[in-house]
């Protein structure tokens, strides 16, 4: 295995804002992305709040130079995606080989549904270029193109830890000498599919949710976009601005318990944490800061809160979810939040766990409520578990 | 010339009866699907609550891996990554589906929810069995044994897996079969070999 893995820029978007600079006003104002919903068509309008990217499609065409018939799973993508290359200016990176590794659950299930509409009333009807792009890899495809990239690209759908998945196999392309360059993360707009499911499985909480709080009631769903640019040592000397960190440790476990919840005393949950940090050679107590997975539902912060006090105790780091601000993103959230732990070490910051009233009864320790700067953050980990036990940990690490 | 792959075990549930290795171990006929899969349940002395919470796929895959692998498959002897499984069906989902389509009229059921992908089958016997090898579940016409044949022996001739159950598990309504094979690399002296003519005769066997 090869060098350190190199973060050279960061790209956002989500539902407090449409790139870096906007989201670090938002956490520091303590501004929540959730409300009524207003883009998305649906029967739960005004009864379930979700966190939408305040742009509609017209703006994101416009923004990104895409067709508005794009699917806004894409056009979410490209926006942070191109941040993040603009952001790590990488010298001479046409000559370079460069991949995009590019995470999302949804695909173009958005136009789809709209496909359907028609197509339900009368099957002669509906517009088939609504469901040309409806597969995943095909999000990836129109955006590698857009950034200039034909190397390697490839599409992980692994559930809620797609995006981190996403990152650590980035991150194994460059060591493993495949490629220079590696925009890594997420995407994933919000549909009816992805709405009317969580609601069906009844882990949607009507108001904002309470992360980590006894009286949690479930999750609110978002959408966005996060990338991070990955480079080899070799390309991070060429840079003309400092790198943010380092990526250090990753693992990727899983349960095997349910379809979809996480077992009681979140084994895979555990086993990635402590997988990820025996990768980065760090012991617990190095962690300044962990950026949890902290849906708000009441198995998941059980389970995660269970396998970071078997980790942890006694000592916690602070610790915060920051789906109380961007709802829970999905396929897209491993990269949105591994943007946020490496802006965490950049500039000193610890976010905050918005709405956190009552600690957890079973848990010893609860999240952290105030936005800290000024804080020396040397190691961030950031969690991301999704559906079928599929659980990953990053740990981002002062360069 | 690569190493040819064994036939360890069969399992058959099809038409209120069920096979291993050939021979008829138990038969119910009078009954519809979810009785006759209890039945089953009953009648082997299993003892998995979990069972009660699965659709009727799932039950009726995860009954044909019991069958299949009692007494045949020693699992301490291979490591859970080694052990996979390679499945297909002509109806995907579709019977739990319709269930999950009705209840959705009235409040949708989360119990139903989750049953309405095909690999879920795959989990239940991978959770049963602690399996975390490979596995994959395609849709088909019919079943395609060259199909069948060709997966497996890529994953077991590549050193993928050491073990792979593999075959047919099909639900609509009260329509099913299940044909269940456990392949491994080595013989045993009632192994067949792994053809597409072997598990053509065995999926033909009712």
């Amino acid at each position: 295995m090869g060098s350190s893995v190199y973060i050279a820029g960061a790209g956002v978007i989500s539902g407090i804002g449409n790139n870096v600079a906007e989201h670090l006003r938002a956490f520091e104002q303590e501004e929540a992305g959730m409300d009524a919903i207003t883009m998305l068509n649906t029967i739960h309008k005004g009864e379930l709040p979700v966190a939408e990217v305040k742009l509609s499609n017209e703006e994101l065409a416009v923004m990104t130079g895409l067709s508005p018939n794009t699917s806004r799973t894409a056009l979410l993508s490209l926006v942070a995606a191109r941040e993040a290359l603009d952001d790590a200016a990488v010298p001479n990176f046409k000559t370079l080989r460069t991949g995009f590794v590019s995470a999302n659950t949804v695909g173009g299930m958005d136009k789809s549904e709209d496909f359907f509409v028609d197509f339900l009333e009368d099957n002669n009807k509906g517009k088939l270029r609504n469901v040309f792009d409806h597969e995943c890899g095909s999000k990836t495809e129109i955006v590698a193109d857009k950034l200039g990239i034909s190397d390697y690209m490839t599409t992980i759908s692994t559930a809620c830890s797609s995006s981190a998945n996403a990152i650590f196999y980035g991150a194994r392309l460059i060591k493993n000498d495949l490629l220079d360059v590696v925009i890594a993360g997420g995407t994933d707009a919000l549909t009816k599919f992805t709405l009317n499911g969580f609601n069906t499985l009844m882990i949607l909480d009507k108001q904002l949710c309470k992360p980590f709080d006894e009286h949690r009631e479930g999750l609110n769903l978002g959408e966005g976009a996060g990338y991070l640019v990955l480079v080899s040592e070799k390309v991070a000397q060429t840079l003309t601005k400092p790198v943010y960190c380092i990526l250090s440790g990753y693992n990727n476990s899983n349960d095997a318990y349910h379809q979809t919840a996480s077992s009681p005393d979140g084994t895979g949950s555990y086993l990635a944490m402590k997988g990820a940090l025996e990768k980065s050679g760090l012991k617990p107590s190095d962690i300044d800061y962990i950026n949890l997975h902290g849906t708000g539902t009441p198995n998941n912060d059980s389970a995660e809160g269970t396998a970071v006090k078997r980790l942890f105790d006694p000592h916690y780091p602070p610790m915060s979810s920051t789906k109380s601000y961007t709802g829970h993103t999905l396929g897209a959230s491993g990269g949105i939040e591994a943007v946020f732990s490496v802006l965490a070490i950049k500039h000193g910051i610890i976010y905050p766990n918005l709405r956190f009233e009552t600690q957890m009864s079973e848990l010893p320790f609860q999240p952290e409520t105030r936005f800290l700067k000024g804080q020396q953050i040397d190691h961030v980990m950031s969690n991301s578990f999704g559906f079928g036990g599929n659980c990953t940990s990053l740990i981002f690490s002062r360069a | 010339m690569l190493a040819e792959n064994h036939i360890i075990s069969s399992c058959i549930i099809e038409r209120g009866t069920v096979f291993k290795d050939g021979s008829m171990l138990f038969e119910n006929k009078e009954v519809d699907l979810a009785e006759f899969l209890l039945s089953v349940y009953q009648h082997f002395q299993l003892n998995y609550p979990k069972f009660y919470k699965m659709d009727n796929l799932s039950k009726l895959g995860w009954l044909a891996s019991e069958v299949l692998l009692k007494d045949s498959f020693q699992k301490d002897q291979y490591q859970p990554e080694v052990v996979g499984l390679v499945l297909a069906n002509r109806n995907s989902s579709l019977d739990n589906d319709f269930k999950y389509f009705e209840s959705a009229k009235e409040i949708a059921s989360p119990s139903l929810f989750v049953y309405t992908l095909p690999n879920i089958v795959i989990g239940e016997i991978c959770i049963r069995n602690n399996f975390k090898g490979e596995h994959g579940f395609y849709i088909q016409d019919q079943f395609d044994a060259s199909f069948i044949v060709g997966q497996a022996n890529y994953l077991l001739d590549n050193n993928i897996l050491k073990a792979c159950i593999c075959g047919w598990v099909d639900v609509l309504v009260q329509d099913y079969k299940a044909t269940l094979y456990l392949v491994e690399k080595k013989s045993t002296d009632s192994s067949k070999p792994f053809s597409i003519k072997n598990i053509n005769s065995i999926f033909e066997t009712i």
